[in-house]
């Protein structure tokens, strides 16, 4: 068995160097799809074609890079746009003190490759908004491992986009991991299968907000009295310079503004790492709940890529606070998510339609039941024609006489909204060739 | 790799092609266009193309705060609706409610905001705030004190504020719609 | 602290510098477990038998977050298939050297404040020849152990009450287990999500007093705005008792009536103070005691046979069965925290430093009922949880396979997870009758025949035993990265609950399949 792998183009490897992972791959199990094509085929695939994303090489994202080395992925790529602070360290296990303050991508890409023999990383320092959709199209899976929901939503808007109907590889599977101290949670999404990301928005608890006028008024509790200094005082005082939560003199500022204002109310508990953790809302992060949670998606990016046993349908919880309690279940697509759902229209016109032409013929037709339609095009977002307000109203009504072809090219979008749709509508634009 | 386009269901190719405009701007997009505003509010966009940074200009028609245009500057985040709007007061005016940085004190700009919330609910409280100011949970605390305690004081400090008077060394905007 | 007088402690407070580097660097995990978790941690000592890649995934969420020291003992040289999988060795560089040194060098780097050692014996030695050293360790961690060597450490170790726990993992492919060994396991800081009670049906003297003392009707409507909803509640509470015979609401026509009553009180709809005492209304009529699971605790034969060496614990347990029986509230010793509510900043305060001011009374009383000194720290912790405790008892590992009319009782109840265990137990017996050097390949039939044997005669094994089968017979000597990394997750977890006494730990073993991404309990 020990010398069953496929190693025709990595001179790395070492026989017997995949004897645990081709137990999996050189024989199916009784949950295995049918379609799996156990030996040489998955293992050359895995090892020598794929290409995988990890958005994120903090917490998560260290972990998600070993395991995939481990597990022959050997072409990955990773992207984040911190760099190493020294709280990382407590689970941030391919950052070392003297890393502090490089990039994080570039240091554990490095450490990977170093750790790993054969596998190559390649490391980008920057925003994933930087990439385009050309970018994202080269690879075959992304594993997100990231603490924003910011990033996250437009992570899942980009690869819900990207799908192509007339394209199969334009489908790019999104594994989603988060954890808060011994909670955690792991998702498939399957851009336009599954529900996505933007399904579950209304799942994920947002940070505590106090009143304003409790802040400014009443004051009972010491984070009352961080938020007074953060929120009201910062601004009033330093202006337009912003905050930096991140640097120590600023923080101190805020402490002993608090502090004055506490011990002035006879409130009790201010404390610098209370205020720390109010004004940078830190949330508890170790390393045992990120490794459970970046094996449980790298193991489901191993199933996928592979085909060698089902995969998660779709989300998996844990909560580790009380044994080991998790929750596996699938969750439910939503119609009207303006991400996923909502619904897609093939239109071909004529290149000599104008705009005020099309919105009649879309209030026309009757599949649709669509009055007051208002039209913008997407990348770049430009509105065409807005029914209200009426200074926009005002304003784009001049391109109602105006061609849709001066807007949208062949095979371009439009994305129309309407108080008769709960959701949008996209219309995708081809032009009859004149006769 | 799993054969996931299989798992697609037979639909017509086009039906699930989506728009690349971000789930924000299609929200701001639908929210704006669906505003059901009285005339005593009135959005401006300073760049009409910019859907994202826009002022709102409330004008009571009835009320202690009558007679008066107060501006607020709305500016909202790629993150929209899962983030509220930012919202200021751009004058510095008297009111209970509102600080003279601007800062305003209506709950589902902060503490209660939901994503099922819009624009035009945001819109629907702040014009509330000129026709029902509440003194209990002030941001304001003088004109807050002032209004309970002095309710005639209070209403001429208002009336005063808003011609661009000085009340006890605060010097306020002049806000009156000529 | 205690030397220090008010006045450096209150400058302190004032004038607290920046943390230091090691607070820094812990800070995500100080908020989750504090300074005594933290110190619990620096002073354990863990020993994990062989450095597999599920062992050395343990260790790394360990040394993170700072253990005191930990022994890898393992006698194996490092093979080509360990250089593939594990990432605490490097690559074909390690192959041939000690597993253990290589592993515990690599393993180091995590952390500065960490001490680590390799030991090369056997551990068929050390049983035979220096069991004792064992009792060094907090606990003793063991993955795929050999089932004879398995038992026999188990029952060492399983001998005496006051021994290691053992920590029992077992993986093959896609599935896992995890058991804890313990007898007992005390949990005082269990972080519980439910606050404890505010003895608004039982209002302490200063607290009612303070409540009918207030004028509601001629109050400025500010002030009355902002009333905290506990006043509110038990003034109302008071006035309602008067009129019923001293009983709170009881019927639902009762308990509608007393919301009532609450919104006439109102000065403004729309004050949320009275909105929010209107929420919480259940206050007043939900009964204040001791829940029935802290009663139970009472029970145990360690509370009723106390003696001078009896653990802390037993002592501040028996200490608040006196509580609970001698003072007239007939409840556990109220605690001064206050949720948030809407309020003006001086009735808050004030509201708080009532409850404060009686929460240290009764501490007092709860303090002299206790018939050894413990330390102050504990003795705060504890009555701040009491509502929360827990004592854990557990089973020797092996008892479950030992006893077929349980296990089929399981296969009714758990099939899932009984499955898996079952098969990695199959599994295992399977391995130890093989002779060593020989490559495994067990067939499901054979498998499924030992398992038969395990359960009483006729017993119909389901679809999730042949499903958690397959796999191991497909994988019998797999540790997947994957499932190695998530091993070394949920047992570092779990072994920082052991040793920090916060949060639970499990009671029995977790089962895991990572092909539908399931966790479950046996």
């Amino acid at each position: 068995m020990a010398s069953q792998e496929n190693g025709t183009s990595a001179s790395a490897d070492w026989p017997g160097r995949y004897h645990h992972i081709d137990q999996v791959l050189n024989t199916p199990g009784p949950r295995t799809d049918p379609g799996f094509l156990a030996g040489d085929g998955v293992k050359d695939f895995l090892r020598n074609q794929a290409k995988i994303l990890v958005i994120g090489a903090g917490g998560l994202g260290c972990e998600i890079l070993a395991n995939l080395a481990l597990t022959g992925f050997k072409d990955i790529h990773v992207i984040d746009m911190d760099t190493i602070d020294i709280s990382n360290l407590n689970r941030q296990f391919l950052f070392r003190q003297k890393d502090v303050g490089y990039p994080k991508a570039t240091v554990a890409a490095e450490f990977i490759m170093k750790r790993v023999p054969g596998v190559k990383v390649t490391p980008y320092f920057g925003k994933i908004q930087d990439k385009d959709d050309e970018y994202y199209m080269q690879f075959n899976l992304v594993i997100c491992g990231l603490d924003s929901v910011e990033a996250r939503r437009w992570m899942n808007a980009t690869l819900v986009n990207l799908v192509d109907p007339e394209n199969p590889d334009s489908l790019k599977p999104m594994i989603d991991g988060g954890t808060e101290g011994f909670k955690g949670q792991a998702r498939v999404i399957l851009p336009t299968i599954t529900s996505c990301y933007e399904c579950s928005l209304d799942m994920f608890n947002k940070p505590t907000a106090f009143p304003i006028c409790t802040i400014a008024n009443t004051p009972r509790l010491p984070e009352h009295c961080i938020e007074w200094a953060s929120v009201l005082e910062w601004p009033r005082v330093h202006g337009e310079k912003k905050m930096d939560t991140d640097d120590p003199e600023h923080i101190g500022w805020l402490y002993k503004i608090a502090s004055a204002r506490a011990a002035e109310f006879n409130i009790e508990g201010v404390t610098w790492s209370l205020t720390q953790g109010v004004v940078k809302n830190i949330i508890p992060a170790i390393a045992s709940t990120n490794a459970v949670i970046a094996a449980a998606c790298c193991n489901e990016a191993f199933k996928i890529a592979t085909s060698s046993a089902a995969f998660l349908d779709n989300y998996f919880m844990l909560i580790g606070t009380d044994g080991v309690y998790s929750y596996t279940f699938t969750h439910k697509k939503r119609d009207d998510c303006p991400v996923c759902g909502g619904e897609a229209l093939e239109m071909t016109i004529s290149p000599e339609m104008t705009v005020e032409e099309l919105i009649e013929t879309l209030t026309e037709k009757q599949d649709i039941q669509i009055k007051k339609p208002s039209l913008s095009t997407s990348a770049p977002t430009k509105q065409i024609y807005l029914q209200a307000p009426p200074q926009l109203e005002k304003a784009t009504r001049p391109n109602l006489e105006k061609k849709v072809k001066e807007f949208v090219q062949e095979g371009g979008e439009i994305t129309v909204t309407a108080s008769t749709l709960p959701f949008n509508l996209s219309l995708r634009i081809s032009y009859s060739t004149p006769a | 790799m799993i054969k996931i386009w299989s798992m697609k269901k037979n639909e017509d190719a086009a039906s699930k092609k989506k728009p690349k405009t971000s789930a924000a701007q299609i929200r701001v997009q639908k929210d704006l266009t669906e505003l059901d505003l009285p005339s005593t509010m009135q959005t401006h966009f300073p760049d009409p193309a910019d859907l994202l940074n826009f002022t709102l200009t409330i004008t009571p028609d009835e009320g202690m705060y009558k007679g008066g245009a107060f501006t607020f500057s709305f500016a909202i985040n790629t993150n929209y609706p899962h983030d509220p709007p930012k919202v200021k007061c751009t004058q510095t005016i008297y009111h209970p409610n509102v600080d003279l940085e601007g800062n305003v004190c209506l709950n589902i700009l902060r503490e209660d905001w939901k994503p099922v919330l819009n624009l035009n609910s945001v819109m629907v409280g702040l014009q509330y705030l000129f026709l029902e100011p509440n003194a209990d949970d002030p941001l304001n605390k003088e004109a807050a004190l002032e209004m309970s305690k002095n309710r005639d004081q209070f209403l001429n400090n208002v009336r005063n504020s808003m011609r661009g008077g000085n009340i006890k060394g605060v010097q306020y905007d002049s806000v009156i719609v000529r | 602290m205690a030397s220090q007088d008010v006045e450096t402690v209150t400058t302190a407070l004032a004038t607290e510098a920046a943390p230091d580097a090691k607070t820094r660097r812990y800070d995500r995990q100080l908020r989750l477990w504090a300074a005594s978790g933290q110190n619990a941690l620096e002073s354990s000592r863990i020993l994990v038998i062989s450095g597999s890649a599920t062992s050395t995934s343990i260790l790394k969420n360990l040394v993170l977050p700072g253990i005191g020291h930990f022994t890898i003992i393992d006698p194996n040289q490092v093979t080509p298939e360990d250089a593939g999988n594990n990432f605490f060795l490097e690559g074909p560089s390690s192959i041939g050297k000690s597993r253990a040194e290589e592993a515990v060098r690599l393993l180091l780097e995590l952390n500065d404040g960490v001490d680590g050692k390799a030991d090369v014996r056997s551990l068929e030695h050390v049983l035979e020849n220096s069991k004792e050293w064992l009792s060094e360790f907090t606990i003793v961690i063991a993955h795929n152990l050999e089932a004879a060597l398995l038992e026999q450490l188990a029952s060492l170790l399983w001998a005496d009450e006051s021994y290691t726990p053992l920590v029992v993992v077992r993986s093959a492919g896609f599935l896992a287990e995890v058991y804890i060994q313990y007898h007992e396991h005390a949990v005082i800081e269990s972080h519980p999500e439910t606050p404890q009670s505010l003895h608004i049906d039982k209002a302490f003297p200063s607290l009612l007093e303070y409540s009918t003392s207030l004028d509601f009707e001629n109050m400025d409507v500010t002030d009355h705005g902002h009333v905290p909803y506990v006043v509110i509640l038990v003034r109302v509470l008071e006035d309602w008792k008067k009129t019923h015979n001293g009983s709170p609401p009881l019927s639902y026509e009762e308990k509608q009536e007393f919301k009532k009553a609450i919104f006439a009180m109102r000065k403004k709809s729309d004050e949320e103070n009275f909105d929010e005492a209107v929420a919480q209304a259940y206050r007043a009529w939900a009964k204040t005691s001791v829940p029935s699971d802290i009663s139970a605790l009472f029970e145990d034969e360690k509370v009723r046979s106390l003696s001078p060496t009896s653990p802390p614990f037993f002592h501040l347990l028996h200490a608040l069965q006196r509580f609970a029986t001698e003072q007239p509230s007939h409840a556990l010793p109220l605690t001064s925290a206050l949720p948030d509510m809407k309020a003006s900043t001086e009735s808050y305060i004030h509201l708080q430093t009532l409850y404060k001011a009686h929460a240290e009374e009764e501490k007092a009383i709860f303090k002299s009922y206790l018939q050894v000194p413990v330390e102050d720290d504990i003795v705060d912790a504890f009555v701040k949880n009491s509502h929360a405790l827990r004592l854990q008892k557990g089973k020797k590992w092996g008892t479950l396979d030992a006893d077929p009319a349980s296990l089929a009782a399981a296969l009714e109840t758990a099939p899932k997870a009984l499955a898996i265990h079952l098969a990695l137990t199959v599994l295992s017996s399977y391995v130890a009758k093989q002779p060593a050097d020989v490559p495994l390949s067990p067939t499901a039939e054979a498998l499924t025949a030992e398992a038969l044997t395990l359960l009483p005669p006729g017993t119909e094994l389901p679809d999730e035993f042949d499903e958690a089968l397959g796999e191991v017979v497909r994988a019998p000597t797999a540790d997947l990265p994957n499932t190695a990394a998530l091993l070394g997750g949920i047992v570092a977890q779990e072994v920082i609950k052991m040793i920090t006494k916060q949060y639970i730990p499990i009671n029995g073993s977790c089962l895991i399949d990572l092909i539908e991404t399931w966790t479950g309990i046996l």
